[in-house]
Order: C-alpha cells, then sequence, then structure tokens
C-alpha cells in the first residue's frame, strides 16, 4: 500500500528517502506494509463505528440544519521522539509564562507599552482586548490556565509555532479518545512501543481549575460552562465534565445573587467558585458585553470583579491571542523571562507597518494573509492557490482596515503518510498539545492533536475545512523501534 | 430566596460521601428521556401486535381492521384531526402501510418511533455527564438504527424485525439505567418518568381498546372475543404473565383487574402507581429529609386507592370514568413534579 507513496519534496514524518523509513518509525512502517488493504479497511470500519455509537462528533452548519459529523480519525499514527519533545515541552512551557506575564502586565502596569517593546495602539485597537480587565486582580495571576498551541514543521523539520490559542482551546476529547480507539485497534503494535501515557489529563485539569478557587476553598465546585448541545464542541464540554466529575452547566442554570454566582439545582441554589467557561468572552455577561446574549449569565463580571468566582481562562485572554500581537511574543519571553525563546515563531508581516503593507501588498501571490482575529481556518487568503480577483479583494480590504491583517510566507507543512481510499499517501500535518499553567509551572500533556488536511495538496487541517486527526504517540525514550512480537489479531466481526 | 437555600458547598450523606444535588435542568432531562424512551417502547410493540393480530383473524373481523389502526392513534391523542382523516383513507393495506410509515419514521410526528428516540436522544445528549456510557451508547446505536440509511431498507424487508428491535433496544436501556446507573437522584427521575410514562399509556390502551369493543360488540361473536382482550394484554405487554395467574379465563373483568390492579407485575397500573410514589419519596428524602411534597402527596393518595380498591369499584365507577381519574392525578403528578424541581 506504500507502492505509490510520494515525498513531495516536503518533510516527511515517516520517511528520510523513499522507502527509507526513520528509525522511530521502522515497527509501525513494517506492519502497515505487511497489512491487506481489506485488513486495514476493516479497522477502519472498526475505529468509525466506534466514534459513531459513542457519539464523538461535531457539528457542521452548512445552512440551516447543523449535520453531526464524526471527525475523520486516520489510523496511522504519528510518532514523536523523546528527545524532540523534551525541546517541544520546554519551549511551550516558556512560552506560556510569557503570555501569562504579558496578559498580567497590559492589564496592569503596562510595563512592555512603557519600555516601547510593543506599539501601545496595537494593544488597544486589539478586537480581544477587555478595559474591562484594567486592575482587576485574578487568582494567582494566571489568565492562560489552559492553552493549546499550534506546531507546525517547515521544510527542514524545525518546529515553528504557528498561534497560540489562549482563549477557549478546544479539540483535546479527540486526543483522549483518539488513543482510547487505537489501543482496541491496533493492540500489539501499541504495545510494542513505549507510549507516554495521556490519561491523567482530565485529573490535572481539575487540579489546574480548583488551583484557582477564590479564597482557596476547601472541596471547591468546579462546574463547565458550556453553549448548549448545538454548539460544535459540545462533545467536548460533556466529555470534560463527565471524565472531571463535575457539573455541565448551561448559562441559564446558573445565576448571580449579591456578587455570588449559584447554579439551580432540584434542592435550590448552590454556590459555585469556578467556572471553566467554554463561551467566548462578548457572550458571558449580557449586563457587561453583548446584551443580546442569551448563553451567558447576568452579573457574572461583578461576580469575578468582587473575586467570588474564577473564570478559566480569563477574560480578555484574547489580546494575547490577536495575530498582529503574535510576532512579538519572542520579544515578551525575553522582556519577562530574559530567556532566548526556544521554538520560532514563523515570520510575520504586520499589515499596519507601512513597510511591511508595501512588501505583503506586492507580494499576495506568494503570502498566506490572515484576519487578526479570525480562528477555524476562516478569513485567509491562501495567496499561490488564490485568483486574481480573491487578491484584489484581499488587497482592498488591507488597504481599508490593515490593522486586521497580517501575512506570513507560505509554509511546506510536513507530511505523513495517511490512508486515502485503499492506499497511503502523504497528506500535510500540525500538532496541538495541550498545556496547563499552575502559574508557577506548566504542565504539557506528552503528545496532542496531530490534524490532517485530508484534501490532497491542502494545507488547511481545520476539522471545518476537511480536516482530520491522528493519535500522536510521544516516546518515553529514544532509539530504534522495537521488533514486532506477534501478528495483530482482529477477528472479522468483532465490535470495538 | 431563604437561607436554607443558599447553603454554602455541598451535604454530606450518612456515608461521608458527597451528596451533591442535581441540577434542575438535568432531572428534568433524565426524567423525559426516560419517558420517551418508554413511550417508543409502547408504540414499537403495539405496532407488532396489531400487525399480527390483523394477520391472524382479519378475514374474520374485515369491518374492525380499521377499527383496529384508529386505535393506535387513538392511543397516542392522534385520532382526530385532518391528519388522521388523511391517514385512514383508502383500502386497509393501504391504511395499513401509511400509518406504520406515519408511526416509524414521521419527522412531523413527535409520537413516532423516531421522533421519540429522536427527544430522548437529545435529553440524553444534554445531560451525557450523568448517565453511564453504557446507556449513551445503547440509546445513541437505537436512534442510528432508525435513522441510518439501512433503516428504510430494513423495514421494507421487514417492519416487525425493525419493531422488535427497537423492542429489545429499549428494554435493554432500561435494565442498563438499572445496572449501570447509581440508584441516586437521577436514576430516581429516570424511575418516576418511566413510570408514569407507562401507566398513562396503559391507561389509554385499556380505554382505547374497550371503547372500541364496546362500540362493536354487536359485530363481534363470543369466540372472538377472547381474541381482542388477548391482543389488549399483548399491546400492554402483560400477556403471559396474565395467562400464568388466571389460568383459561379470558372474561374482561379479569383482563381490567389485572392490567389495573395487580399488585406484582411491572406493566400493571398499580405496580407503576407504587413504583413512582416509592421512587417520588426516596427523591424527597435525599433533597430535602423529613418533608413531604405535593408529587408525593398525590402519588401517595393514587397508591392507597388502588392498594384498596376492587373490580366491583372500578364498574361502580365506570372503567373509562375510573381511568380518566387515574390519568388526571398522573397529570398533576407530574406537574407538581415539574414545579418542586425542575422551575428552580
Amino acid at each position: 500500500m506504500f507502492s505509490e507513496y510520494h515525498l513531495n519534496g516536503i518533510f516527511d514524518e515517516m520517511f528520510e528517502a523513499a522507502g527509507e523509513p526513520r528509525g522511530h518509525y521502522r515497527s509501525v512502517y513494517t506492519r502497515l506494509a505487511a497489512l491487506s488493504n481489506d485488513a486495514f479497511q476493516r479497522r477502519r470500519r472498526m475505529a468509525d463505528l466506534s466514534f459513531k455509537n459513542q457519539g464523538i462528533t461535531f457539528t457542521v452548519y452548512s445552512d440551516t440544519t447543523g449535520v453531526e459529523k464524526i471527525f475523520p480519525f486516520d489510523l496511522i499514527p504519528r510518532i514523536v521522539p523523546s528527545n524532540e519533545w523534551e525541546t517541544i515541552e520546554k519551549g511551550l512551557s516558556q512560552r506560556l509564562m510569557a503570555l501569562n506575564a504579558f496578559c498580567r502586565d497590559v492589564y496592569h502596569e503596562q510595563r512592555i507599552l512603557r519600555e516601547k517593546i510593543i506599539p501601545a495602539e496595537l494593544i488597544y485597537s486589539a478586537k480581544m482586548f477587555r478595559r474591562e480587565m484594567l486592575g482587576l486582580q485574578v487568582p494567582r495571576d494566571i489568565y492562560i490556565h489552559i492553552c493549546g498551541t499550534d506546531l507546525i514543521r517547515d521544510k527542514t523539520g524545525q518546529y515553528l509555532v504557528l498561534e497560540d490559542n489562549g482563549r477557549t482551546p478546544s479539540g483535546v476529547s479527540y486526543v483522549l479518545e483518539n488513543r482510547a480507539v487505537m489501543k482496541r485497534v491496533f493492540p500489539v503494535l501499541f504495545g510494542a512501543y513505549r507510549v507516554r501515557g495521556i490519561e491523567d489529563y482530565p485529573h490535572n485539569l481539575l487540579h489546574c481549575l480548583q488551583n484557582v478557587a477564590p479564597q482557596a476553598r476547601e472541596d471547591p465546585t468546579v462546574v463547565i460552562l458550556t453553549p448548549g448541545i448545538y454548539n460544535s464542541a459540545y462533545f467536548e464540554h460533556s466529555f470534560l465534565a463527565r471524565q472531571m466529575g463535575v457539573e455541565l452547566v448551561e448559562g441559564r442554570d446558573l445565576i448571580v445573587d449579591n456578587n455570588s454566582v449559584y447554579m439551580r439545582t432540584v434542592a435550590g441554589l448552590r454556590k459555585v467558585d469556578v467556572i471553566y467557561r467554554r463561551v467566548d468572552d462578548d457572550f458571558l455577561d449580557p449586563l457587561t458585553f453583548r446584551p443580546d446574549s442569551s448563553l451567558g449569565v447576568p452579573g457574572l463580571m461583578n461576580a469575578y470583579r468582587c473575586g467570588n468566582v474564577a473564570l478559566v481562562n480569563a477574560v480578555g485572554t484574547g489580546v494575547a491571542d490577536d495575530k498582529a500581537i503574535y510576532p512579538y511574543v519572542p520579544d515578551m519571553i525575553r522582556f519577562y523571562l530574559n530567556e532566548e525563546p526556544i521554538l520560532n515563531n514563523v515570520p510575520t508581516y504586520i499589515c499596519s507597518r507601512e513597510s511591511d503593507r508595501k512588501y505583503v501588498l506586492e507580494h499576495l501571490h506568494e503570502l498566506v494573509v490572515k484576519s487578526t482575529n479570525e480562528s477555524g481556518g476562516y478569513g485567509m487568503l491562501m495567496g499561490h492557490q488564490s485568483t486574481s480577483a480573491e487578491r484584489a479583494k484581499f488587497a482592498e480590504m488591507i488597504k481599508k482596515d490593515p490593522r486586521n491583517f497580517i501575512a506570513q510566507p507560505i509554509v511546506e507543512l510536513s507530511q505523513h503518510p495517511s490512508l486515502i481510499d485503499d492506499r497511503f499517501e502523504g497528506r500535510r500535518i500540525d500538532l496541538r498539545p495541550y498545556l496547563l499553567s499552575f502559574g508557577d509551572k506548566v504542565v504539557v500533556m506528552p503528545g496532542g492533536l496531530t490534524r490532517v488536511a485530508l484534501r490532497r495538496g491542502s494545507l488547511v487541517v481545520n476539522s471545518s475545512q476537511g480536516g482530520g486527526s491522528k493519535d500522536t504517540w510521544v516516546l518515553e525514550e529514544d532509539g530504534e523501534s522495537p521488533p514486532l512480537l506477534q501478528p495483530e489479531l482482529v477477528p472479522e466481526g468483532v465490535t470495538v | 430566596m431563604t437561607q436554607s437555600q443558599m447553603m454554602n458547598g455541598q451535604d454530606r450523606g450518612v456515608t461521608g460521601v458527597v451528596n451533591r444535588p442535581m441540577l434542575s435542568r438535568v432531572a428534568d432531562a433524565m426524567y423525559w428521556m426516560s419517558r420517551y424512551v418508554e413511550r417508543a417502547e409502547h408504540i414499537s410493540r403495539i405496532l407488532v401486535e396489531t400487525s399480527s393480530l390483523l394477520t391472524d383473524i382479519g378475514d374474520l373481523a374485515p369491518a374492525l381492521r380499521r377499527e383496529y389502526w384508529r386505535d393506535v392513534l387513538r392511543v397516542l391523542g392522534l385520532d382526530s384531526g385532518e391528519v388522521a382523516e388523511e391517514l385512514l383513507k383508502g383500502t386497509d393495506e393501504e391504511v395499513a402501510f401509511r400509518i406504520c410509515n406515519f408511526m416509524t419514521f414521521e419527522p412531523d410526528n413527535p409520537s413516532s418511533l423516531l421522533g421519540c428516540l429522536t427527544l430522548a436522544r437529545e435529553n440524553a445528549r444534554s445531560v451525557r455527564e450523568n448517565i453511564s456510557a453504557e446507556m449513551w451508547e445503547n440509546l445513541n446505536t437505537l436512534y442510528w438504527s432508525l435513522r441510518g440509511d439501512e433503516a428504510q431498507a430494513r423495514y421494507d424487508e421487514s417492519a416487525q424485525e425493525l419493531y422488535r428491535q427497537v423492542l429489545l433496544g429499549t428494554r435493554l436501556f432500561a435494565g442498563l439505567t438499572d445496572q449501570t446507573l447509581a440508584h441516586g437522584q437521577g436514576w430516581l427521575f429516570t424511575q418516576i418518568g418511566k413510570s408514569l410514562e407507562r401507566l398513562d399509556l396503559v391507561c389509554r390502551t385499556i380505554a382505547a381498546r374497550s371503547m372500541l369493543l364496546l362500540n362493536a360488540d354487536m359485530a363481534i361473536d363470543s369466540d372472538e372475543r377472547n381474541i381482542h382482550w388477548m391482543s389488549l394484554l399483548r399491546n400492554c405487554g402483560s400477556l403471559e404473565a396474565y395467562r400464568r395467574i388466571h389460568v383459561g379465563d379470558m372474561e374482561p373483568e379479569s383482563v381490567v383487574a389485572f392490567l389495573v390492579l395487580e399488585r406484582r407485575f411491572p406493566q400493571s397500573i398499580r405496580y407503576c402507581v407504587h413504583h413512582a410514589h416509592d421512587a417520588a419519596v426516596r427523591v424527597r428524602a435525599e433533597i430535602d429529609p423529613h418533608t413531604t411534597d405535593q408529587a408525593v402527596r398525590i402519588l401517595g393518595r393514587l397508591n392507597t386507592q388502588l392498594e384498596y380498591a376492587d373490580v366491583g369499584e372500578i364498574e361502580r365507577i365506570g372503567l373509562i370514568a375510573y381511568l380518566g381519574q387515574i390519568r388526571a392525578a398522573t397529570t398533576d403528578a407530574a406537574e407538581a413534579l415539574r414545579n418542586s424541581y425542575f422551575l428552580h
């Protein structure tokens, strides 16, 4: 099934050269090469059915009706050797420490603006900058408790940070479910590798949430706030609530009284201490933000301001997530931590800078243009795949509102074999590891969500744009991959 | 808001284990999830039994064929109005075909099997963290077995088989609910929902059938009557249990007494009332011991009434009126439950 595999002249995760797998992929390669197409398809059906029956789905809104889809799962695991992971882990922790210091600074002393390391107008013009947060004391000075940083690899295999998702990153439930399915579908292969476990994530997440409970309350009440069952990430909200054993609440389940937050239970009102909210800032509190929001809780911001409830992530972290502020993260690391960045950024042109803008407008065909506040692969121009009409439209938009755009050279993302119909083909991937901040330390889940652009030639991995995902194996120690002991036996007709 | 309502933190039960009161919305969804699954079970059973009864006796009682299909609609309160008239037009075969379709897949009919299971699943989905993985997977699989591409093909091949699978799936759900969910507040609300739904449907089914037989009494000779009362027991999933107690006796009075007053059989009205009352008392004890509420009062009274009732009493009041009283009390109990627990 590898016979027609092409390396496409970019970095390939599995192969050093045609037909030559890298050391840590050798067992996987041997195993996959020996499997017949039938055997592989059977495993694929097992995995798909398992996702469907368990309702592990996300909702895609095309017209007015939402369609539940399973997140396409690609059975071939991505493997990260331990020495590579060590660098990633250090680099990500460093970055999150700096981002939290930055949020704290921007909403208090603003040293980084006064010392002119970041232009003040860039901050004040950021859509996600929340004036309401100025001077507000958040528990333990943690703003971004949960972070899902997107990493990509360039042509040389160097890991680069594409964006820091410091608002409400999603996808971690798929990481955990992918692993569970993988263990069932390829038990022997999985057992042969020493893969670092990820199953303690919900436990760590609960500790991370309890860590910021107001007044260090013993046995604090933690809840997850969801927009409801029609939200595209509802499965994940419910999944995390189940894994942690906490209540999943909707806005209508909560009420603010005398600046404290309560939930409506069958026995009356019960106090809530920590809210892991999966509702955007804008919809959190109709009295402070969008008045038309029915997803939030009136008065929540007052309770937050009084220190009676903790919100995770804090309000206003989007300022660190702004794509025009992202280019300054290496400077933040130097400024707050006095360290050199371990992981590099993708070079970025900020359209509000005149020289950058001039360059961008002249080189649109070879750049990726992104709107600074969109996510999910929306509001993007892929220069090399665009028509001249699209480029003209973006040029117009950039001139009209330069603050809202950045541009980056097209990074040739690394590729990884994917099962496409009845054979393996290279498809572009990225990696989203999940980080938890405890203030003085950061816990990085070993692995993360490897997203795959399943459309041929596509560089966009978002699930809303036809992306899928893989299990990601971080190895315990380095060295050649292990030999296989016994063949993988999954009897026909067995459902998993 | 009184001071006692605003208790801080959580209560600890006698075992020292945290006894968290559940969210009102969650209690509401668990109750309805359970009701819709029970409704789907009853509907699939009626569809199976009606089709097979008409295969057996269709030729003997041609006048009754259409009435039997009207009966299916009547049990769910769908027997009047334009939709019902449309469904009951044409030849007997057309009517059977149309009503089966309407009760199985019709998206505009919330009482179709697909409609019930969609609502059950939506409720389950909104409280997934409060039910077991087994319950969710079972209900989700059941839903997809009616929603998937193959569902229509399987139905065309054998509707009976499809109904039997739904029956099996809903019973499995009830079993999983008992065996994989802690018998705490959430489970108690599923029990109340299941019992109230079942007793309401059994009341409706008896009333519909006895009206049909009353009106058609002249047209049926006495040998055939047995078949019709047996089919009522079948519709309520009670034939085998009945036979073991009333050997060789198919008198209408005995059948009615069994369905209404039998103490030991889970499909009977009295059993359901007892079970619902018991669950309501235990919910109250978990949430606010040493107090009572309106739902407990209503169900307690009804329970006592049925405990001391006999067939003579039903005859004096009249079967239809008697069932009407029970249904009215059930509706009141459901309303009281809503006010006490779901509307905080």
